[in-house]
C-alpha cells in the first residue's frame, strides 16, 4: 500500500512529531510512504520515505491520487495540524485523532491562519446550532475559558466528518466516537519505539531528582507540585528540574523563589532532545500531571517509561486507565496532598518506585510497540479504502436532500425512495 | 420491438459516439423496430458531478412510455447505461476511461481533482456491480471487452459494426502520401507521426484530416512540424466532409492510425474498405484486432523510429502497400461485419 | 452564444413540443447562435416518478460542456426547466397540467393514485420556488401565463411563435368537409365533435388527422362514431405528412379546434395561415387568444349542441366561412408573429 502521510515532524515541538519519528520506520517496513510536510525544516525520519513539501492551497492532487490513501494527523494545535486538516477537507482520507476535543485547534486555525471569524462561527453553528454560534463569538473574543468550550463544543465533528476512517489511541476516545461513526473506527495505543537498553542506567543517590517536562501549561498543575514539595517534610532530599516552556514563567519563577524551595528547583527552559534524555536518564521520579485533560494519550508518558522512570500521573482520562504497577495516581484537585504522600512513600521505599519504572518500561514494550501499531493502522487503511466509494452516499444524500427541500416539506421522508437508489449506486 | 438507446450527450460536441447511436437507431428502424435515442447531458468535472449524473440516470424511468412498455433498452455509454430496465442489453462503447486506463495519463483529468481517487473508486465499483444487471453485455470491440475484464472482472462479447457509408468507400490507386484522418489530439498521436517523419530516410509525405477539440490543436502541431523541419512534407486538411474523406482514403498510399489504446477505431475499417494498408502501433488497441503485421498492414513500435521504419518500408515498396491494402479489403469482407448482425444480437 | 434548450421527451411520441424545441433551435442557429436541445425522458406515472425526475433534472449540470461555458439555458417544459444554470430564461410551453388545471379532470390519473396529492403539492411548490430562479419567464401563450399567475402567483410574458413551415400554408377552394388535425386524445375532444355531428341538421362532414396518444384511441373513437350513427360522415386520416396536412387545410371548409384549455395551439394559426375559419369552444384556452367570435371564426359553447350549431352555420353559409377565413389570415399578418422576435427576447 502506498500512503500519503500528513503529520508534524521533528523538530516540531509536539509529541505527535515524536510519535511520527517512532512510527515511520515501522510503517516503511510495511508500506510505501510519501511524507508531506508544510514545515520549513524537518528531519528525515526514514530514508525509504519520500518527503514532499506542500502548501494546503496549492497542492498537486494528481501526486496525492497516485497513492492508495492519505493519512492525516489532527490534534489540538493549529500550527502543527492546520496543514493536514486543510488538505483532509479537500481529499478525504484516514484521520488519526490525537485529541478528541479540538477547541483551540479550530479557533486558532481560523483566527491565525485563515483569519476568518465568520467561517469559524458558521462551523460552530452548523455543528451546534444557535448556541454554538453564540459560544463561538464569545470564545473568539476570549470571553469564555477554553475548558468550557472544550466540554460543550469540542468540534471533533469537524475533524472527522469527511473522513474515510478514524484512528484513535485510547478506549475513551473510541467509546466517544463510536456512537456517531459513519466511517471505520479503530483504536490502538500510541506507538513508541523503546530504546534498546540492556539494563537500567545507574542513577545517583540523593538528592533524588524529580522531573517535569514538556509544554507546561496551567493544566500541568506545576503550582501544586511546587506547593507539595515546599511542604514535604524531607524536601531537602529532592531536587525538582523543570524542562520546557512555561505558560507563565514569571509566576513560576516567583513561586520557586519561596524560602522553602530555595536551591531545590531548577527551571531549565526549553532544551535539546539529547539534554532532556540525559536528564530523564539521571532522574528518579517523573511528575506528569494533567487536569483537566483533553483526553488523548501522551507521548511524554511513553518517553518517561522508556527511561524506566516511575511517574506520578493524574487519575483522569487515559492516565486513569494505566495500571497502578506502572504509575502512581494523583487525584485531581488533591495534587498537594497526594504528591506529598507519594514523595514520602518514595523516601520510605525507593526500590519499590524503581520497580514501578521497570514495570512501566515493560508496559511500554508490550502495549506500544510500533509493529503492532502499524498492523492496526494498515488494517484500518484497508477498511478505509473499501469504505471510500460508499462514503459518497452521504454526499449524494445531502445533495438530493438539499434539492428536494425546494419542494418537500419533509425531505427526510421524501429521501427514502431515493436513498434506495443511492445505496444501490454506491453500496 | 420498442427500443430505447441510452447514451450521453456532450453539448456542442459531435463525435463517433453520436454517429454510433444514430447508426444503431437507423439499423434498428430498418429492421422494423421502433427505436429512439435517449441522451443525458454529461459533464464530468468537478468529479462529484459524475456522481450526480449517475444518480440522475438511476432515477429515470424508461420502463414504459405513455402507457406502452419499452421492450428493450440498449446501454451505450457511462453512466447512461445505468438506467434501470428489466430488459436491458449493453453495447458498451467505453467506460469512463479517466477512471480506468487513462487514470494516470495526460488525457485523464480525474486524477487531478482532490477527490479523484474517491470518485474513481465509485465509478469502478458501480460498473462492476451494475453493468451485470443487464441480460447481456456486448462491447463495440475486443479492446473494450479486454478492459472490462481487466478492470471490472466482467465477461462480454465484442460485436463489430460497419463504419458509416461502408458501401461508399472505394480505391482509386496509390499516390504519393499517407493519409491520417482523426480528431487532432494527444490520444491520436499526430505528434508522434511528425516525429517519425523527422526520422524517415525517404521523403515520406502525410495528409492529416481532422480538427482539434474546441478548434485547438492544429496550430500546435504545425509549430511542431516546423520545429522538426518536416512542414514541407505534411498537409493539414482540417475538417473535411464525407465525400472528401472518401476521396482521400481512395487515393492515398496507405493509412496511418497509431492512436493510444483506441476502443475500436473506424479509421482501420475505412482504410480496409478503401483497400489501403494500415500502419498502426503495438499499443494502439482496437486497430490491432484487424491489422495483422505484414498481412493487412504494419504494426510498429510506438516510437518515432519504429513508425519511421514502417513508413519508409511502404514508401519504398509500393507493391507491398498495394498488396497489404488489397488483403485488408479481403479481410474486412471475410469478417462479415454488418448492422444486421449487430441488430440481431442486441434485439434478441 | 452557446444556448441549450431544456425540455422533456416522451419516448416514441412526437408532437408539438418536439417541433417547438426544434423550431427554437433552428431559429437560434439562424440568428448565429450555437444551439442544442437537451431532452430528458418523461414518464409521469406512478406520480412518484415525477418527483424522481424533478430531482434528476436538478442533478444535471449544464453550466458548461467540455470545458467551455454554456451561456444560456432556455427552459421549455416541466421538469426539465428546473436544470440549474446561472443564465436561465424560461419559455414555458406548459406546466404539468394534471397538477393544475387538469387536477379535477375525469382523465387525471394523478388525482386517483394514492400519492397523487402529495406529488401535486410538490410540483406546485417546486414551480413556485424554482421557476423564479431564471432571469426571465416567458410563456408560449397568454393562456399559459394566466395559469402561472393563477396557480403560482408568477408573472410572465407571452411570446408567440409561428407554426412550423408557416410560409408554406396556402388556400384552395373550399370543399365539403371540416378539418380537425390533432393527436387523438381526450383533451383535444374529438369525441365531442362526434357528438356534435349527431346533433347537426346539415350533413356536416369532418376529416380527422392525427394518431392516437394510446394504441386504442382510434378504435374507441371509431366505435363511438358507430354508436352515434355518424360513421359515414367522418374520415380518419391517421398520421399525415406535413404536405398532406397543408393540403387538407387548404381544401377544407373550415377548421374545427375545440380542445380543453389548450396552451397555445398551432392548429389555430395554421388555419389562419390557410385562410380558414376556426370553430373553437369557449373553454378552449389558447385558440381564444386569436379567434374572435364572428370575426375570424366561431366560438361555441363546449357542448354537442353548441358546437353543432356553429358547424351548421358555416356549412350553410359558405360566404361567411370564407370571409371569416380571410379575416383570420389578415389578423395573423397583423400580429407580427416571428421567430426572429422570439430569439431576440430569449437570447437577450
Amino acid at each position: 500500500m502506498k500512503i500519503n502521510w500528513f503529520s508534524p515532524l521533528p523538530p516540531a515541538g509536539t509529541g505527535v512529531a515524536e510519535y511520527a519519528a517512532h512510527l515511520l520506520p515501522a510503517l516503511c517496513d510495511r508500506a510505501e510512504v510519501v511524507v508531506w510536510t508544510d514545515q520549513e525544516r524537518c528531519d528525515v525520519l526514514d530514508a525509504r520515505a519520500e518527503v514532499r513539501r506542500y502548501q494546503p492551497d496549492q497542492i498537486a492532487w494528481a501526486d496525492l491520487n497516485r497513492a492508495d490513501l492519505s493519512v492525516y494527523h489532527v490534534g489540538n494545535n493549529q500550527e502543527h495540524h492546520g496543514g493536514p486538516w486543510l488538505v483532509s477537507r479537500r481529499q478525504p482520507g484516514l484521520v488519526v485523532l490525537h485529541d478528541v476535543s479540538l477547541p483551540h485547534f479550530f479557533v486558532n486555525l481560523y483566527r491565525q491562519r485563515l483569519k476568518d471569524r465568520a467561517g469559524y462561527c458558521a462551523h460552530m453553528e452548523r455543528v451546534y446550532g444557535a448556541n454554538g454560534r453564540a459560544l463561538a463569538a464569545e470564545f473568539w473574543d476570549h470571553r469564555v475559558p477554553p475548558e468550557y468550550v472544550a466540554e460543550r463544543c469540542p468540534l471533533t465533528e469537524l475533524a472527522v466528518e469527511g473522513a474515510l476512517g478514524v484512528f484513535v489511541h485510547t478506549p475513551a476516545a473510541y467509546e466517544e466516537l463510536k456512537p456517531r461513526r459513519r466511517w471505520p473506527l479503530a483504536c490502538h495505543p500510541l506507538a513508541y519505539r523503546a530504546t534498546p537498553r540492556p539494563a537500567p542506567p545507574p542513577r545517583d543517590g540523593m538528592p533524588y531528582q524529580l522531573i517535569v517536562f514538556g509544554h507546561i501549561s496551567a493544566n500541568r498543575r506545576l503550582e501544586y507540585v511546587l506547593e507539595a514539595l515546599a511542604h514535604a517534610e524531607r524536601r531537602d532530599r529532592f531536587h525538582l528540574h523543570v524542562y520546557g516552556s512555561l505558560w507563565d514563567p514569571r509566576h513560576i519563577e516567583q513561586l520557586a523563589k519561596a524560602p522553602a524551595l530555595r536551591g531545590r528547583v531548577t527551571l531549565h527552559g526549553y532544551v535539546a532532545d539529547a539534554e532532556l534524555d540525559a536528564a530523564l536518564a539521571s532522574a528518579h521520579l517523573a511528575i506528569n500531571l494533567r487536569f483537566p485533560t483533553l483526553g488523548e494519550g501522551s507521548i511524554s508518558q511513553l518517553r518517561i517509561w522508556d527511561h524506566a522512570l516511575p511517574t506520578l500521573v493524574s487519575r483522569v482520562g487515559w492516565y486513569a486507565t494505566l495500571p497502578a504497577s506502572a504509575v502512581a495516581h494523583v487525584r485531581p484537585g488533591h495534587e498537594v496532598e497526594d504528591v506529598r504522600r507519594h514523595l514520602d512513600d518514595f523516601l520510605r521505599d525507593p526500590a519499590a518506585f524503581a520497580r514501578m519504572g521497570e514495570c512501566g518500561r515493560r508496559y511500554l514494550q508490550e502495549h506500544h510497540a510500533p509493529g503492532a501499531y502499524v498492523e492496526a493502522l494498515l488494517g484500518l487503511c484497508e477498511e478505509a479504502r473499501q469504505y471510500r466509494p460508499r462514503a459518497l452516499s452521504y454526499y449524494l444524500a445531502e445533495r438530493a436532500g438539499a434539492e428536494m427541500s425546494a419542494w418537500c416539506t419533509d425531505s427526510a421522508k421524501a429521501l427514502r425512495p431515493v436513498a434506495g437508489q443511492i445505496a444501490r449506486l454506491v453500496a | 420491438m420498442r427500443i430505447l438507446i441510452t447514451t450521453v450527450q456532450v453539448a456542442f460536441v459531435r463525435g463517433g459516439a453520436e454517429v454510433l447511436a444514430e447508426g444503431l437507431r437507423d439499423a434498428l428502424a430498418a429492421a422494423g423496430h421502433e427505436a429512439e435515442v435517449v441522451a443525458v447531458p454529461f459533464k464530468w468535472y468537478p468529479p462529484e458531478r459524475i456522481l450526480d449524473l449517475m444518480l440522475a440516470c438511476r432515477l429515470l424511468d424508461v420502463t414504459a412510455s405513455c402507457g406502452a412498455a419499452v421492450d428493450r433498452v440498449i446501454g451505450l455509454k457511462f453512466p447512461a447505461y445505468f438506467v434501470r430496465h428489466p430488459n436491458k442489453v449493453h453495447w458498451v462503447l467505453h467506460q469512463h476511461r479517466p477512471a480506468y486506463d487513462l487514470w494516470d495519463h495526460e488525457c485523464g483529468d480525474l486524477i487531478r481533482f482532490p477527490n479523484g481517487t474517491q470518485v474513481r473508486d465509485a465509478i469502478r465499483d458501480a460498473d462492476q456491480r451494475l453493468l451485470p444487471e443487464a441480460k447481456a453485455i456486448y462491447t463495440i470491440a475486443g479492446n473494450v471487452s479486454r478492459r472490462l475484464k481487466e478492470y471490472s472482472g466482467l465477461d462480454s462479447t465484442p460485436l463489430y459494426h460497419p463504419p458509416r457509408h461502408a458501401d461508399k468507400l472505394f480505391c482509386a490507386g496509390y499516390d504519393d502520401a499517407f493519409f491520417f484522418p482523426s480528431r487532432l489530439g494527444p490520444l491520436k498521436r499526430q505528434g508522434l507521426v511528425l516525429e517519425a517523419l523527422a526520422k524517415t530516410s525517404r521523403p515520406v509525405r502525410v495528409r492529416f484530416a481532422g480538427a482539434g477539440d474546441a478548434g485547438s490543436g492544429q496550430a500546435e502541431l504545425e509549430a511542431r512540424a516546423r520545429e522538426l523541419g518536416v512542414e514541407g512534407r505534411v498537409e493539414w486538411l482540417g475538417r473535411v466532409d464525407d465525400e472528401r474523406m472518401r476521396r482521400e482514403y481512395a487515393r492515398c498510399l496507405g493509412v496511418i492510425f497509431p492512436p493510444l489504446d483506441e476502443d475500436y477505431g473506424y479509421v482501420t475499417l475505412e482504410a480496409m474498405l478503401s483497400s489501403k494498408a494500415v500502419v498502426t502501433c503495438a499499443d494502439s488497441g482496437g486497430p490491432l484486432e484487424f491489422v495483422v503485421d505484414g498481412r493487412t498492414g504494419l504494426v510498429a513500435e510506438p516510437t518515432a523510429e519504429g513508425l519511421a521504419a514502417a513508413l519508409d518500408r511502404l514508401w519504398g515498396d509500393r507493391g507491398l502497400a498495394r498488396s497489404l491494402g488489397e488483403a485488408g479489403r479481403a479481410h474486412y469482407e471475410a469478417l462479415g461485419i454488418s448492422w444486421d448482425t449487430v441488430v440481431q444480437r442486441l434485439a434478441a
